[in-house]
């Protein structure tokens, strides 16, 4: 039977429709499982102003059997057959005749029972009562109140429309009682409007200006914007981004092409689709990847017969190129080196100092970063660029549209004439700005970027700037991510705890935390954003974990070494050889380090295990180092058999003292050249798998 | 349509509304909230229905009178209703077709803006209400004011009145504006814009207003003492002003501001506190 629900509500922010859609459409998944409700469709639509479910549900619950266990079998029933005092008791306090009793099996033997179907209730009547509690459990980034309640939600509902097999579903929220009806387009028809079905509504709002569904509407604006585009043989400054806002943000999308003087080209291409689309929320219009004097926009609005919204828009949109072009060339006038004094009085961090300070610390990091990354020929240009990386912080431009620094600061680098490797490294050192987005095109700007992350990160956590569930004060973990994603993108070699050795050197004394505490919580806040990234990138937990295990000093090769496993966990090798580890680990346990004495093998099978190793570990450990994975673990597993006859002939726990702690010491040599590998403790063979990944949320 | 025309209009509408129609308040404010009529009346239980032009003032916003969209000084229509009535989105909508502006023909949004005011302690859910891409209005749903929990919820309207005018005669130069009509916004603003545009970047005396900080903040402790509450938030609203004219002086680091801010943001919640009773008993 078909379900629709609406909320219908003031102008919601896009980010909560998308929220809530997710939320409701889980929540009432889950809540119909529950109740024994079948769901054969079930999707969700969203606009600012509504939150629209859709579905197709059974429309009742599934009966239900319900067991009452009595008396044992045994008890119940004389040898003769004849029913016992416990039976008829039984039966009498159940409102049943013995006979009705049956025979019901359980794990302690037969008991006598009774069955009880339950009828499922009408799936209406479970709605009735769950559709409440859910709306009311939807969590929205921030809640409001409004009126005289203390109800919270994420803008004031107007209206709720619930149906169930065109009937509908009459239940109450804070004042409101769902009804069959709902409103057109805010201006064109605020008037009510009866629906009887799904593609009833969809059909009747329409005709009232407004498309229900986000897909239809996202296609709707591409379509118009393609037709203004194609006379222009010209192209959107793409904005993903702002796509996906103004398809939530408008019911009935109308593009409109505006224009604006020539004399605003002269600005950089960054600075003039900002400031189209901070405020006003338009699009920049380029070709051959220059902007041309056009922009395009989204109304809410079915037609612009009188032109009126786009010369509004353009009359608005003169101010800001006008005020843009007011800082651009104020800003100018003031070269970034002569700028970069004002550095101090701009505090990056209370306890951390000022952005001079910060730009000190930088300036350090980067050039210890260039030696490491052997690049000495860029080192003096990049050390440059960090000099004037964070100045644009005082320019007009980034005071006013916060989202262009780093850019802006390019910009104005290359205006001033400093080399294109100085002024794209400024440019691009807050990339990534997420796992999404690109890393840093040049070497230059991918150094800045780490440095300026490090710097922040050791920083933070050197002065007790907590990162917890849902606050980041310092976007921490973005940082973390950011670093990380360079290294993998860009397969960069280096150390990264010597980098921590050296940050920390750097910052000296300002930091309150120790050195041992501050470097222990980089490092496991790291193992957590590169657990984060591999499970993003579909690797098995386990298998991160044991990667994660042995060592994530070389950040690039923590990756190599997950996908060396990723690439063996199909092969008939690795079960077997994890549980062989684990069973050289669970010996070794608790045992303090020996050393191999070989004159003190004294069967053949250790012997012969401990030449195969020696061979093995020669031929691994330079594997290792270039961090080839896959192929040292191939030759680790031959190292299988010698290890089974061992374990097969050889008594580890020999009496003599000699004997046993050599026999220890073989194996935790055997476990110490693994742990370089992977730590293979942390992965799950078949049947511990189900136990453990239930642990691991 | 003037502004006066319009000012008019909209204290019709808002009268029309049941709004008692109060007058501009008599000290420097940022923000028509700011003043008494908003600040008070939405702490306690009371409805409330006011409807009144208030001049604000921001000296860093100044231009010497040569910027064609910015002045230190601007006028907003300020609408608080308490509580918010469940309609009060589509009255609001109607008030802007009561001056004339048939809505069929553009692009009204209501687009995501959570307000916040720091130095009063208070916060609000809404939007900033754009006409053809002109914002012409705040919309809050205030949430907190003085650090209290706001219980009922007052809804907010302010109106840029400037804005909404150039919306009207379609001018992309506020100086262009006619206040009346044979009158323009120049006429009657441009000299006061360029003098204190003067005062506040280059006159204002740095020494004597931190000072003058100083005396207003201990006024303002000492009439709390003594539950004088209006007068001491008039003191506020002084402290107030004088920050602003001394961030204008870029006087002002970045530590200081927040340590300010937080000077006046606590003589207002103790004032807010004692207004409502909730004084914690010291």
């Amino acid at each position: 039977m078909d379900f629709l629900l609406e909320i219908n509500t003031e102008e919601m922010p896009p980010a909560h429709v998308k929220a809530g859609q997710a939320q409701i459409e889980e929540k009432l998944r889950i809540e119909l499982t529950s109740a024994k409700i079948g769901i054969k469709d079930l999707k969700t639509y969203g606009t600012c102003r509504r939150l629209i479910v859709v579905g197709d549900f059974v429309p009742a619950q599934e009966d239900r059997e319900e067991v009452v266990v009595g008396p044992p079998k045994a008890v119940a029933f004389a040898p003769d057959g004849t029913a016992t005092a416990a039976a008829r008791g039984f039966a009498k306090a159940q409102g049943v005749e013995v006979g009705e009793l049956q025979v019901v099996k359980t794990e302690r033997g037969e008991y006598m029972g009774r069955r009880k179907i339950e009828k499922g209730k009408p799936t209406s009547e479970i709605l009735l009562k769950i559709l409440p509690q859910i709306i009311s459990s939807l969590s929205f980034p921030k809640m409001m109140r409004w009126g005289e309640s203390p109800f919270r939600f994420s803008r004031p509902i107007k209206n709720l429309l619930c149906l169930f097999g065109e009937k509908v579903v009459p239940f109450s929220l804070e004042g409101f009682v769902a009804g069959d009806s709902t409103t057109g387009h805010k201006i064109y028809s605020p008037q009510r409007l009866i629906v009887k079905s799904f593609s009833d509504y969809k059909e009747a709002l329409k005709k009232n200006r407004v498309a229900v569904d986000e897909a239809e509407r996202k296609k709707m604006i591409l379509a118009q914007m393609d037709e203004k585009l194609e006379p222009l043989k010209a192209k959107l400054y793409p904005d993903e981004e702002l796509l996906e806002k103004l398809t939530y943000v408008v019911e009935c999308p109308y593009v409109f092409l505006g224009s604006f003087s020539k004399d605003y080209l002269s600005l950089p291409l960054e600075l003039l689709s900002t400031a189209m689309r901070e405020g006003q929320k338009l699009f920049s219009v380029v070709k051959d990847k220059k902007q041309l004097p056009y922009f395009l926009g989204v109304a809410d609005a079915c037609k612009d017969s009188k032109s009126l919204i786009k010369k509004g828009n353009e009359r608005v949109l003169k101010a800001r190129l006008e005020d843009a072009k007011f800082f651009w060339e104020q800003d100018l006038k003031i070269p970034l080196k002569k700028r970069s004094l004002g550095l101090k009085q701009v505090i990056f961090q209370e306890k951390l100092g000022s952005y001079e300070d910060k730009t000190l610390r930088l300036k350090k990091i980067v050039s210890y970063l260039c030696d490491k990354l052997e690049a000495p020929k860029i080192k003096q240009e990049v050390i440059q660029a960090a000099e004037l990386a964070k100045v644009d912080l005082l320019t007009e431009m980034v005071r006013e549209f916060p989202s262009l620094q780093g850019k802006g600061g390019g910009l104005y680098a290359k205006q001033e004439g400093y080399s294109s490797l100085v002024s794209l490294a400024i440019y691009e050192q807050y990339k990534p700005m997420s796992l999404e987005d690109e890393s840093p095109s040049s070497l230059a700007g991918a150094i800045i970027s780490m440095a300026d992350k490090i710097d922040s990160i050791v920083g933070a956590v050197g002065v007790g700037i907590q990162v917890t569930g849902s606050s980041d004060p310092f976007g921490l973990r973005r940082n973390a991510q950011g670093i990380c994603k360079i290294i993998l993108d860009r397969k960069l070699h280096f150390s990264f705890y010597r980098l921590l050795d050296k940050v920390l050197l750097i910052y000296g004394q300002k930091l309150e935390r120790t050195v041992e505490e501050i470097k222990s919580l980089c490092q496991d806040f790291f193992v957590n954003r590169l657990r984060y990234i591999f499970e993003k990138r579909g690797y098995r937990y386990d298998l991160i974990n044991a990667a994660l295990g042995a060592s994530i000093d070389n950040i690039y090769y923590s990756f190599l070494r997950v996908k060396a496993l990723d690439g063996l966990k199909a092969s008939p090798h690795f079960e077997p050889f994890i549980l062989m580890a684990k069973r050289v680990n669970n010996i070794i346990r608790e045992q303090p380090p020996f050393k191999i004495n070989p004159d003190l093998f004294l069967e053949k099978q250790e012997r012969e295990l401990h030449s195969t190793f020696s061979i093995i570990k020669e031929n691994v450990e330079p594997m290792i180092s270039k961090g080839d994975f896959s192929q040292a673990q191939n030759i680790i597993f031959k190292i299988q058999p010698s290890l089974n006859s061992f374990f097969d002939r050889v008594l580890v726990m020999a009496e003599e003292k000699k004997l046993r702690q050599n026999r220890f010491a073989l194996l935790q040599a055997i476990s110490r050249l693994l742990l370089q590998m992977a730590d293979y403790s942390q992965i799950v063979v078949e049947g511990e798998r189900e136990v453990k990944a239930q642990g691991s949320k | 349509m003037s502004i006066q025309d319009l000012i008019m209009n909209l204290q019709k509408y808002w009268t029309g509304q049941g709004c008692y129609l109060a007058q501009p308040y008599d000290l420097e404010v940022g923000a028509g909230t700011m003043t008494p009529d908003t600040f008070f009346r939405v702490l306690d239980k009371r409805p409330w229905k006011v409807a009144y032009v208030q001049p604000a003032r921001r000296p860093t916003d100044g231009r010497y009178g040569e910027n064609p969209h910015r002045v230190q000084k601007h006028f907003q229509f300020q609408v608080i209703i308490k509580p918010s009535p469940a309609d009060i989105q589509q009255i609001y909508i109607e008030s802007l077709s009561s001056l004339g502006i048939r809505l069929e023909d553009h692009d009204l949004r209501f687009d995501e803006d959570d307000w916040e005011s720091p130095t009063i302690g208070a916060w609000g859910v809404g939007w900033q209400v754009l006409l053809d891409g002109l914002e012409i209005t705040q919309f809050t749903y205030f949430q907190q004011a003085g650090g209290i929990e706001l219980m009922p919820v007052p809804v907010e309207i302010t109106y840029g009145l400037e804005r909404l005018e150039m919306f009207l005669e379609k001018r992309d130069n506020i100086y262009d504006l006619n206040w009346s009509s044979d009158t323009t916004y120049a006429d009657l603003r441009m000299r006061e814009e360029r003098e204190f545009s003067e005062y506040n970047f280059s006159q204002a005396n740095i020494a004597k207003l931190r000072k003058t900080f100083a005396m207003y903040e201990e006024e303002a402790k000492n009439l709390i003492q003594k539950s004088l509450l209006l007068p001491a938030y008039d003191m506020c609203l002084k402290c107030s002003h004088v920050f602003n004219l001394l961030d204008s002086r870029r006087a002002i680091s970045v530590t200081e501001r927040v340590k300010m801010i937080g000077q006046i943001r606590t003589l207002v919640n103790q004032i807010a506190l004692k207004y409502t009773g909730r004084e914690a008993s010291s």
